[in-house]
């Protein structure tokens, strides 16, 4: 069996092309190592996949580039700054939005007013907000649902509306925390051309998914993480047939099944 | 907010006028202890209309707002009585500013605590004031309290001999703190508040300052319960550290504003003109020979409240507005 693994190069000088940059990043908490020494960039307009077992730090990357907590050690360059350490809401301000894993929005409030929320953070002007979430909520599909309060719309709804809270806020880079779960394979379709058409604007993605398939077929590139290391990295093609991904996520009925 | 002919004859329109025509004519017939019930009620609302923005939008329970309201009383009393400064300037300028002050330090203290924590710490600022101005005895007159030095009838020192001015002057500020409030809920700020409130972490992660929308609400509140605290001592004329500092006053703000309805315009005034006359009249009539029965009738409102109607009166009292203007509409047509 064939396989490569491309390890990112720190392109040298001028390479503009490159949105967020994250150098030797770790975090720890009392004994667990949650993210260690890690390395890895994203490009403008990338849909960067960030895949690995449950407790291999995925959360926590999103965490520490958007401020939840500061790293111990490491830089994140976005558009060149270094962001570590800033706080969620100044991170978000500096054009990174993220959604939760289990849905956060706010419960009391319709479709609309959550949208809104985000997008008051480019206006102050209330009408204006109101505009751009309502433009945002038909981008999404959700439309028709706006003035539902959120505790009642579908838990699949719910995460719709949080991709549209973020985009209200007009981000450059979005990272989306296992969008998919327990979507079905129609849901998942929508899910995956509503993803394109975000890239489509120009906005770079980085999602962190357990739905193989469905990242396999969005992704260009992917990083595979493992006890808080980056265990490989590369393209889709490459990653399904590392031997060290393999035998840490994707297991060994996968290895079979492609196989075939 | 557009204004037409068209608003003023349909029930929504007329019927909050006919109620503001009502309050503007009750000096006129009401005896003056009634007048003094609906003083403390107007009153009320305004402070609980202060605690709300805090309270009730951001949903910080604050049980530390005596603490702005001493130094709105104190300001004003203290200014007057050393410097002969009118309360308009000591009470509500300087002790306002003093309140805003003291917003600051709370916030910084407090706003990295949450729930309880949030809570208990700002009640210890109540209870730092209250010993502070207990214990400054050569300035502030300790538990001795302080006397409005008298000026005879005089707006520039803010004394009346009749009690209709001071309903006018309650009455403008429960307007007041109504109107404020308003703008606040269909601001940005507003909503940036109810976010918060309803869950911290995803409103800061799309960008909301909390620490500095928080501060903003609360020393809104701070300032605009100074004014109240200046208000109840030019009215009461007598005040002392235990009570404009102390914690029953911080929780009846924030029973004021929960039993109404809290994060809402008019729950402050429901809750106020249900709850101060519930107090008035029972320490009236029962007070001399059950003395603190009041306080168990006020006791079991709010666990009634709160165990049948945790969103607070505004529920109830809504419904039955929307279906008598229904009411009146229907007999129109």
């Amino acid at each position: 069996m064939v396989f490569r693994i491309v390890i990112w190069e720190r392109k040298l000088g001028g390479g503009s092309s490159l949105l967020l940059e994250v150098q030797n990043l770790s975090k720890r908490f009392g004994g667990l190592q949650a993210v260690n020494d890690l390395v890895f960039a994203a490009e403008e307009r990338e849909i960067l996949g960030l895949i690995g077992p449950n407790g291999a730090g995925k959360t926590t990357v999103f965490n520490l580039i958007t401020g939840v907590y500061p790293p111990d050690s490491g830089a994140i360059r976005f558009q060149g700054k270094n962001i570590a350490g800033l706080k969620p809401y100044q991170t978000c301000i500096n054009g990174i939005c993220r959604t939760f894993q289990i849905a956060q929005p706010f419960r009391e409030m319709t479709a609309l007013k959550n949208v809104m929320t985000g997008a008051f953070l480019r206006t102050a002007d209330v009408e204006e907000a109101k505009r751009k979430a309502e433009e945002v909520l038909d981008f999404v599909a959700l439309g028709g649902k706006k003035d539902i309060l959120a505790k009642e719309l579908t838990a699949i709804d719910q995460r719709r509306l949080e991709v549209a809270r973020a985009l209200a806020t007009d981000p450059r880079l979005l990272l989306l925390d296992e969008t998919m779960a327990g979507l079905n394979s129609k849901e998942c379709d929508e899910a995956v051309s509503l993803i394109n058409k975000i890239r489509d604007k120009g906005i770079t993605l980085i999602m962190v998914e357990h739905v193989v398939r469905v990242i396999m077929s969005l992704s260009k590139r992917i990083i595979v993480l493992d006890y808080g290391t980056k265990i490989a990295e590369g393209k889709a093609e490459d990653i399904r047939s590392n031997e060290n991904v393999i035998k840490a996520y994707l297991g060994e009925e996968y290895r079979r099944a492609i196989r075939q | 907010m557009k204004i037409s002919v068209k608003s003023f004859t349909s029930p929504k329109g007329y019927v909050p006028l006919t109620f503001l025509i009502v309050l503007l004519f009750l000096p006129l017939f009401l005896p003056t202890y009634f007048l003094h019930v609906m003083i403390t009620m107007l009153f009320f609302a305004f402070v609980g209309e202060a605690w709300n923005i805090i309270g009730g939008y951001a949903g910080q329970l604050s049980l530390g707002n005596a603490a702005f309201f001493g130094l709105g009383a104190y300001g004003a009393v203290l200014l007057t009585h050393y410097y002969n400064i009118s309360p308009w300037i000591g009470g509500i300028l300087i002790g306002g500013a003093a309140a805003i002050v003291l917003s600051l330090i709370t916030g910084l203290a407090c706003f990295r605590l949450s729930g309880p924590y949030f809570a208990i710490s700002t009640l210890a600022i109540g209870e730092v004031m209250r010993l502070f101005f207990l214990n400054q005895r050569k300035i502030t007159f300790g538990a001795e309290g302080v006397t409005v030095p008298y000026k005879g009838n005089s707006l520039l020192y803010l004394q009346f001999l009749s009690k209709a001015p001071y309903y006018y002057i309650a009455l403008a500020l429960m307007l007041l703190g109504m109107y404020i409030t308003w703008k606040i809920e269909k601001s940005r700020l507003g909503h940036y508040l109810v976010a918060i409130n309803q869950n911290q972490d995803a409103a800061e992660a799309v960008g909301v300052n909390s620490v500095r929308a928080k501060q903003i609400a609360l020393s809104v509140s701070a300032f605009l319960t100074a004014i109240g605290g200046t208000f109840y001592a030019q009215y009461i004329y007598f005040i002392d550290p235990d009570f404009v500092f102390g914690l029953g006053l911080s929780i009846e703000f924030a029973l004021i504003a929960i039993v109404g309805g809290v994060g809402t315009v008019m729950g402050p005034v429901i809750g106020s003109f249900l709850l101060r006359p519930a107090m008035e009249f029972t320490n009236a009539f029962l007070g001399a020979t059950y003395m603190g029965v009041h306080l168990i009738v006020y006791g079991g409102l709010l666990i009634a409240v709160v165990m049948f109607k945790p969103e607070g009166l505004i529920g109830w009292m809504g419904g039955l507005y929307e279906w008598f203007l229904e009411l009146l509409s229907g007999k129109e047509n």
